[in-house]
């Protein structure tokens, strides 16, 4: 009972913890995002599962926190204000060619992350960019001028 | 019955209003989220600077300390405790708390049930239970004399306590225990 409750309240409070970080422009998960997840879940552990270690109490922890993950999915699905809450909402960075400098500014973006998903789409400068969409994974789209 | 491929060309997916790319993006909603941030960060660094100050347990803050008017007995414990987690509860005796070569010292139930009291050293010589505790009596010479009495609290939230010595007022305090 103990673990499930606190499994749940360490599920809540990564969930926080995770979104209040900055979406890290790129997606890709680099060593820098490996030491916060596992230094996270590490800690979290400990005082999820406490001194009991058995078998039936971690499985309990785990279902709980996958049926907790599973219904806030389908809350999502059915509020689109609990899926921006979870998720956040796309963000345009470059418009019609033009750089949207209060979202570089909130999302802490840097030129290089956007440089980086036009060379990806075969771009050799940023003047073909007629959108860059920073999206809710991080992953930055780009759409070509026509 | 089967279903027919789809023959209509692919049109642009992206959808746009009023000739631009929509996208789904909601800067009102955003701002007020990066205005939460900026309070959330604010919020953990507030957390961050009690937990070391020691205001969740384990710190300069959560220290205290009892005394009886004569210094017959003296306790320092943490009036703030984590849950699961070891701490030491110590009893000072003044050299009026020693007659006749011992120390008689009484603690409440709650030091044993809800704090979880673990283990206590030296061992007393003697254990003597009634009147909702324990009276334990250890051989002693000269003071200053120490008893620890390690903690390990399991019931989370406010826990009172009584400790007192034969003759004198007793020490009533209250610990509060940590989730």
């Amino acid at each position: 009972m103990q673990t499930i409750v606190h499994a749940i309240i360490g599920y809540f409070i990564l969930l926080l913890v995770v979104r209040v970080l900055k979406r890290r422009a790129g997606s890709q998960m680099t060593l820098f995002e490996f030491v916060l997840i596992f230094l996270m879940g590490g800690v979290i552990i400990l005082s999820t599962v406490g001194k009991d270690r058995s078998v039936i109490n971690c499985t309990c922890a785990v279902m709980a926190v996958a049926l907790v993950h599973r219904t806030l999915a389908w809350a999502k699905s059915k509020s689109a204000t609990l899926g921006a809450l979870i998720d956040g909402t796309p963000l345009v960075v470059i418009k019609r060619g033009e750089w949207q400098t209060e979202v570089v500014r909130g999302m802490s973006l840097r030129r290089e992350d956007v440089e980086a998903a036009a060379r990806a789409q075969g771009l050799t400068s940023l003047n073909e960019v007629d959108y860059a969409i920073l999206e809710r994974n991080g992953g930055i789209s780009i759409i070509k001028s026509s | 019955m089967t279903q027919q491929p789809s023959t209509s060309p692919v049109d642009d997916s992206v959808p746009k209003v009023g000739g631009e790319v929509a996208v789904g993006e909601n800067l009102p909603f955003q701002r007020r989220w990066w205005m939460f941030e900026r309070f959330i960060w604010g919020f953990f660094l507030v957390l961050i600077v009690c937990d070391l100050l020691g205001l969740f347990g384990q710190g300069w803050l959560a220290k205290a300390r009892a005394t009886v008017p004569d210094g017959a007995l003296r306790v320092d414990y943490e009036r703030i405790e984590r849950a699961s987690t070891p701490s030491t509860l110590t009893l000072h005796f003044g050299p009026t708390a020693i007659q006749n070569g011992r120390v008689q010292v009484y603690i409440s139930d709650s030091i044993v049930k809800g704090l979880g009291a673990q283990r206590i050293s030296p061992q007393p010589a003697i254990s003597a239970i009634g009147d909702k505790g324990i009276s334990y009596t250890f051989a002693a010479t000269h003071s200053p004399a120490e008893v620890d009495i390690q903690l390990q609290p399991s019931g989370v939230g406010p826990h009172a306590f009584r400790i007192e010595t034969p003759h004198e007022p007793p020490i009533a305090a209250s610990i509060f225990v940590m989730p």
